[in-house]
């Protein structure tokens, strides 16, 4: 049974982490600002050369924006594990009563927070500069957004895995891991672009399904349900399938002794 | 001092694959009673910190069994670990963290009721008290050290684990250091495990010792018995007057020795030690300075472990 006292421990923790290092708010605020604003000024100019197509710059705001969610939910798991290491803190925490599940929570709901805070902060800005409202979705923006968190945490617990398996040596991963989808999630163009293997691999990648169904909305006024429940039926697996990956990583590097990451 | 706290039985770490299997600790069994202060001590590589992290749940044994307060480790690790706590030297604690900031995570992780109390008196016990806002980074090793220590003892634990603890701290703060543990396990009846390679602190507060080597219990007793099992004392003599006098009944009577200039060093059984100051008297050889060393824990554990080049 998870300790909620344990878990706020842990969420104070990564709280003050941030307090002391002001450079992680660059990952909240600066990046996002910065690509919003760089290719939300490419997409209004792709919007002069053709009057007809005014929503490219939709698209590519939609795939930036919602791009967000996913990255911030699996960074923020990542990043967190790895400051433990970086800390050589892993040890006081794991020598404690705190479980894996604890821990696992609390690492989710601080990317569920900074996630908020990135998307809210970067949907202001987009209906701000380009009259671009995330909430054109209606009902759909809570599924869609929950599928892509489901995305998010599963990717974020796949790449954990490594990491709490090999170390600060693969740290790379956390910052590149979930970049391997994007080109399969099909953000900013349709699937029909993508070469026939890259199609097929698009078919086992749950965002594609929403972006898709989201481009969908943008162009033709309704959101495809079947997009949607394709999109649950795979993220479900995926992140039990990502925990258990988590879990059965934790345990061989426990084999080989945690300490040793530090 | 009756109860144990701590048993393991038959703990077993191999490493690698079977062809090029290490084998890091092998087939160790001991026990912790309550308010027992035990020392683990064995040169590098002798399987100490494999101990310990398997002790502390974050290394999985290969074969045995640990049970803290005579429930399994493995099954009620959430609930054990409540009442144990550990500090080492080769951790570290966050970085950029200040002295509050940390000691109120651990203290709400170990869910100590009056945590501000809590913190407060240890900060106080352990000299840190004006440092509560500084950041770990800019705490000097030995502040770090006590940190830690404040640390494993937030949760009011019946056991520590406790891995050099005292390593790196002037030797002013590592006898306060002491003196609180010692006070610790008077007050509180804490139970402790305890390495260190300062042999003098091991024998001054440890109840029993268990040495290592390449995995294996190779003595366990306490400081007394075990320094009791080396009958030689070292004596030295300055002949300076007498010296080629010296050198010729040395060698005559086949006693070794070795000589520094006019400083011998010798060693012998402490019950021939007249007899031989008695024959120097009679041979006529006059020693300028006399000093008798008694054998200590250090003087075992080298003899045990095979000499001072294994255990550096």
């Amino acid at each position: 049974m998870i300790n909620f006292n344990r878990v706020f421990a842990m969420v104070y923790r990564y709280a003050i982490y941030l307090k002391h290092n002001w450079d992680r708010l660059s990952d909240m605020f600066y990046w996002p600002a910065l690509d919003l604003f760089i290719w939300g000024l490419t997409g209004l100019y792709l919007a002069t050369l053709n009057a007809n197509h005014k929503e490219y710059i939709f698209i590519i705001l939609n795939g930036l924006i919602f791009w967000i969610i996913i990255w911030r939910v699996q960074y923020e798991i990542n990043v967190n594990i790895l400051s433990e290491i970086w800390d050589k803190n892993l040890i006081n925490i794991l020598a404690s009563p705190l479980t894996a599940w604890e821990w696992v929570t609390s690492l989710v709901f601080v990317g569920f927070i900074k996630m908020i805070i990135s998307l809210t902060f970067s949907a202001t800005l987009s209906l701000i500069f380009y009259h671009y409202n995330i909430l054109i979705y209606g009902f759909y923006l809570f599924p869609i957004i929950v599928s892509l968190l489901l995305f998010g945490w599963a990717s974020g617990f796949l790449v954990a895995g490594f990491i709490i398996r090999f170390g600060a040596k693969i740290q790379t991963l956390a910052w590149t891991g979930v970049a391997l989808f994007a080109p399969f999630a099909a953000l900013y163009y349709p699937l029909s672009i993508l070469p026939d293997w890259a199609k097929k691999v698009a078919l086992f990648v749950p965002p594609s399904y929403i972006f898709e169904g989201m481009r969908t909305m943008l162009f033709k006024g309704y959101f495809p349900i079947d997009k949607l429940v394709i999109g649950f039926a795979l993220n479900i697996p995926y992140l039990l399938l990502s925990l258990w990956f988590f879990v059965f990583m934790f345990n061989k590097s426990k084999k080989l002794g945690l300490g040793r990451l530090i | 001092m009756n109860d144990k706290v701590l048993e393991v039985k038959n703990l077993t770490k191999k490493f690698g694959s079977p062809a090029g299997e290490f084998t890091a600790v092998d087939n160790i069994s001991f026990s912790l009673k309550e308010g027992e202060v035990l020392g683990l001590l064995g040169p590098n590589g002798a399987g100490k910190t494999t101990t310990i992290q398997m002790l502390l749940g974050v290394m999985e044994q290969t074969n045995g069994n640990i049970e803290y307060f005579g429930k399994p480790f493995k099954k009620f690790r959430e609930e054990i670990l409540k009442d144990v706590n550990f500090s080492s030297t080769y951790i570290s604690l966050p970085w950029h963290f200040t002295v509050k900031e940390i000691l109120d995570i651990f203290a709400l992780l170990y869910e100590v009721p009056d945590r501000k109390k809590r913190i407060n008196k240890l900060l106080q016990e352990f000299e840190l008290g004006n440092m509560v806002k500084k950041q770990f980074f800019m705490l000097s090793a030995g502040e770090k050290t006590r940190l830690l220590l404040v640390k494993s003892f937030l949760n009011y634990p019946k056991i520590l684990l406790l891995d050099e603890p005292t390593a790196s701290l002037d030797p002013e703060i590592a006898v306060k250091i002491r003196e609180f543990l010692k006070k610790e396990k008077e007050e509180y009846n804490v139970s402790m495990l305890f390495t260190s390679h300062n042999m003098a602190e091991v024998e001054e507060i440890c109840d029993r010792v268990i040495i290592l080597q390449a995995g294996k219990i190779i003595a366990e007793d306490t400081p007394e018995e075990l320094t009791k099992q080396i009958s030689d004392c070292e004596i030295e003599l300055k002949i300076i007057e007498d010296y080629k006098k010296a050198v010729t009944f040395l060698d005559e009577k086949e006693i070794p020795y070795e000589k520094n200039k006019y400083n011998f060093k010798l060693k012998m059984d402490e019950k021939n030690i007249a007899d031989f100051l008695a024959l120097l008297s009679k041979e006529a050889i006059a020693y300028e300075e006399i000093s008798i060393n008694k054998p200590d824990l250090e003087d075992f554990f080298l003899d045990v472990i095979g000499g001072k080049e294994k255990y550096d």
